[in-house]
């Protein structure tokens, strides 16, 4: 059991920077979920921390260590590899024996922790396979077996989900949360599929180009983006986004693109204030605050905007349609019953109390909509 | 190298069963292809014959004709009277220590130069894969001279350590290029699990590196029991030879005995030939297949 800490934590080679100044508490037993796209540094936060790789900066501290010149045998974590790095010429037996027969386990209790391991994964019948003949979600769960027997004080995923098919994806990722309750220690969890972070996480860590953009709850995190880049990257199919001006006077302000003109809800009027008046500004609204003007919620703030309708795409539980507002494309997620066919012109109701409006230089949120 | 056997048996199996009728070229394509298996197998059928004839016959009809009797005393007489025998135990001494030594060295660079990252790895690499390309005649007189100030001429030392320090360039290209195609992941993963460094190389790199070390450990084998000249140069005691300097001293013994002298010398090939049929399963390697996904 043990919590984690980056101070200030730095990673480059030469002039590249892989992470930068990473400061980050996670508490003992919290599920936090680094995410970003490729290239973000979140695989190599997760590599410094399991201490694969030296940093350069700052400190890395888990439980009461600060780990820095610490081996990565001697930090008490266990990590599961997107490959799964199973090791090819042992049998699943001897693939999560290895570590505690390294560390001089006795046998009984090798045995004991394996054959628990087994049964909480569902593969005590694959112990005598080696790993080329099974499938890929087998060698997944021995990967995780093998890092549970080592009862590590915490737990490293680095996309372990990504080579597992659609289906298969969605049951481990309840099974790793299972995991999680059950065994009440640290997961640290590197994945670019921003869904498996909102499903599985305590809290999440979003960055980009080794910076870190916020570390928030999924619901405040999709609810209170603090920027452009985490409003676009959580969620999906992700936020509608338009460039403009705040227009208007103290009793009524608008976030205007020319062609979109939303008038803004009373309280955030006042977050605003009035000097925001001819700001510029980026303005979102998530695809499911945008409906269809038959079926809609029965109250709310609502503002029709005219578009015509590109793509369908039905989805079964909802639809996606993907429109056209003058120069603006954008996604709604309406409801099924909605008749939408490419061409029709259709006025769209925007919920108005959901706008998320970012300045348009630092890209930084300037309200706090209500949830 | 380890790859090539894999794509013949692909392309032979892709052919499948006869589709098309025979086409000209196909047929001058096999008769080359015998023609010229019967051109380069024919020394080693005379060979056969020769060490089947009785020395009479071939002074009386010469070597390419057909015996007028057939003898297996040949073989026997090479092993016991020509100390075949004996050369083959000294090659055996020789070759086997040398080989485990070739092996041994050269898996330990390639792992240094395959998994670490340090200044001057590429350097390193680059001098090991020059030094193979050393024409090794202009070093007979030095390593000649060496040997004789180390103490270690004319003995079997003198050859062992000789032949490894030739082979390890050619071990350690070989082997850290199969050893770059492992997974660094499952390094990460034994490193994580309390693995050692030596830990890694042994009991993780060194049993996936399996198929690359049966491979270059065949022809190694090969090479060091096949050399003469280090064997001519290092070694004057008779009772030293390996079994291919020892047969040209049969030569000088038994000038006109020719049907031992090739006996001898088949019985020479036995080896090799013996381990290359063993070993030659390696050639179709791919341990690693099932460590990812």
């Amino acid at each position: 059991m043990a919590g984690i800490e980056f101070k200030d934590m730095l990673k480059q080679w030469g002039d590249v920077i892989g992470v930068n100044h990473l400061s980050l508490q996670v508490p003992d037993k919290e599920f936090l979920v680094l995410v970003g796209p490729s290239g973000c540094g979140k695989s190599t936060a997760l590599r410094c921390l399991a201490g694969l790789e030296e940093i350069s900066g700052g400190e890395i501290w888990i439980g009461d260590r600060m780990v820095n010149d610490i081996p990565p045998k001697d930090r008490d974590i266990a990590m599961v590899f997107q490959s799964y790095a199973l090791y090819p010429h042992m049998s699943v037996y001897d693939n999560m024996a290895f570590g505690l027969k390294l560390r001089k386990t006795p046998k009984d209790e090798i045995d004991r922790r394996v054959q628990e391991a087994a049964s909480v994964l569902q593969i005590q019948n694959l112990l005598d396979r080696k790993p080329k003949a099974m499938s890929g979600g087998q060698r997944q769960r021995v990967a995780m077996g093998r890092a549970i027997v080592r009862n590590p004080a915490v737990f490293l995923f680095d996309e372990p989900l990504s080579n597992l098919d659609a289906k298969l994806r969605v049951e481990t990722r309840a099974q790793i949360s299972k995991l999680h309750q059950r065994l009440g220690t640290t997961f640290v969890y590197v994945t670019h599929d921003q869904v498996e972070a909102l499903t599985m996480a305590d809290r999440i860590c979003v960055l980009k180009l080794g910076l870190l953009q916020q570390v928030d709850s999924p619901s405040n995190l999709y609810n209170h983006p603090v920027n452009v880049f985490v409003a676009g990257f959580i969620g999906s199919p992700s936020m509608n986004f338009f460039s403009g001006t705040i227009t208007g006077d103290t009793n009524e302000m608008y976030a205007d693109s020319g062609s979109v003109r939303l008038r803004l809800p009373q309280y955030q009027i006042e977050q605003l204030g009035q000097k925001s008046v001819g700001r510029k500004i980026i303005f979102g609204m998530r695809p499911e605050d945008i409906h269809h003007p038959q079926y809609k919620p029965t109250s709310f703030n609502e503002q029709l905007v005219e578009a015509t309708v590109d793509v369908t795409e039905l989805m079964g539980n909802e639809i996606f349609v993907y429109l056209q507002a003058s120069e603006h494309t954008l996604i709604a997620r309406v409801d099924p019953r909605a008749d939408m066919r490419p061409g029709d012109k259709v006025k769209m109701a925007f919920n108005s109390d959901k706008i998320h409006i970012f300045d348009q230089e630092t890209e930084k949120t300037l309200s706090k909509i209500k949830a | 190298m380890t790859t090539h056997p894999p794509t013949m048996t692909k392309s032979t199996a892709m052919e499948g069963p006869k589709t098309k009728p025979i086409s000209t070229t196909r047929i001058l394509l096999y008769v080359f292809i015998i023609g010229f298996t019967l051109v380069y197998m024919a020394p080693f059928f005379g060979a056969i014959i020769t060490s089947l004839r009785t020395q009479d016959d071939i002074t009386l009809n010469g070597f390419w004709s057909i015996p007028t009797a057939i003898t297996f005393e040949n073989y026997p007489r090479a092993w016991e009277q020509g100390n075949v025998n004996r050369y083959l135990l000294n090659s055996f001494i020789i070759t086997i220590p040398a080989l485990i030594g070739t092996i041994f060295l050269s898996s330990l660079s390639a792992f240094a130069l395959a998994r670490y990252k340090f200044p001057g790895n590429q350097l390193i690499y680059f001098i090991y894969v020059a030094g193979t390309m050393l024409p090794f005649q202009i070093l007979i007189l030095p390593i000649f001279l060496l040997s004789n100030a180390t103490g270690l001429y004319n003995t079997y030392w003198s050859l062992i350590v000789t032949h490894v320090a030739f082979q390890m360039g050619f071990c350690t290209f070989v082997l850290r290029n199969f050893m770059k195609t492992l997974p660094g992941e499952i390094m990460d993963a034994a490193r994580i699990d309390g693995a050692s460094e030596w830990g890694i190389y042994w009991k993780i790199v060194m049993p996936l590196t399996v198929p690359g070390i049966a491979a270059v450990a065949t022809l190694e084998f090969t090479w060091i029991f096949n050399d003469y000249l280090w064997a001519l140069m290092l070694i004057q005691d008779d009772s030293l030879k390996p079994v291919t300097a020892g047969l040209s001293t049969l030569q000088g013994q038994f000038i006109t005995n020719w049907p031992m002298i090739v006996a001898g010398a088949l019985l020479a090939a036995l080896p090799t030939l013996i381990v290359f049929f063993a070993l030659q399963r390696y050639f179709i390697g791919g341990l690693t297949l099932g460590s990812g996904k």
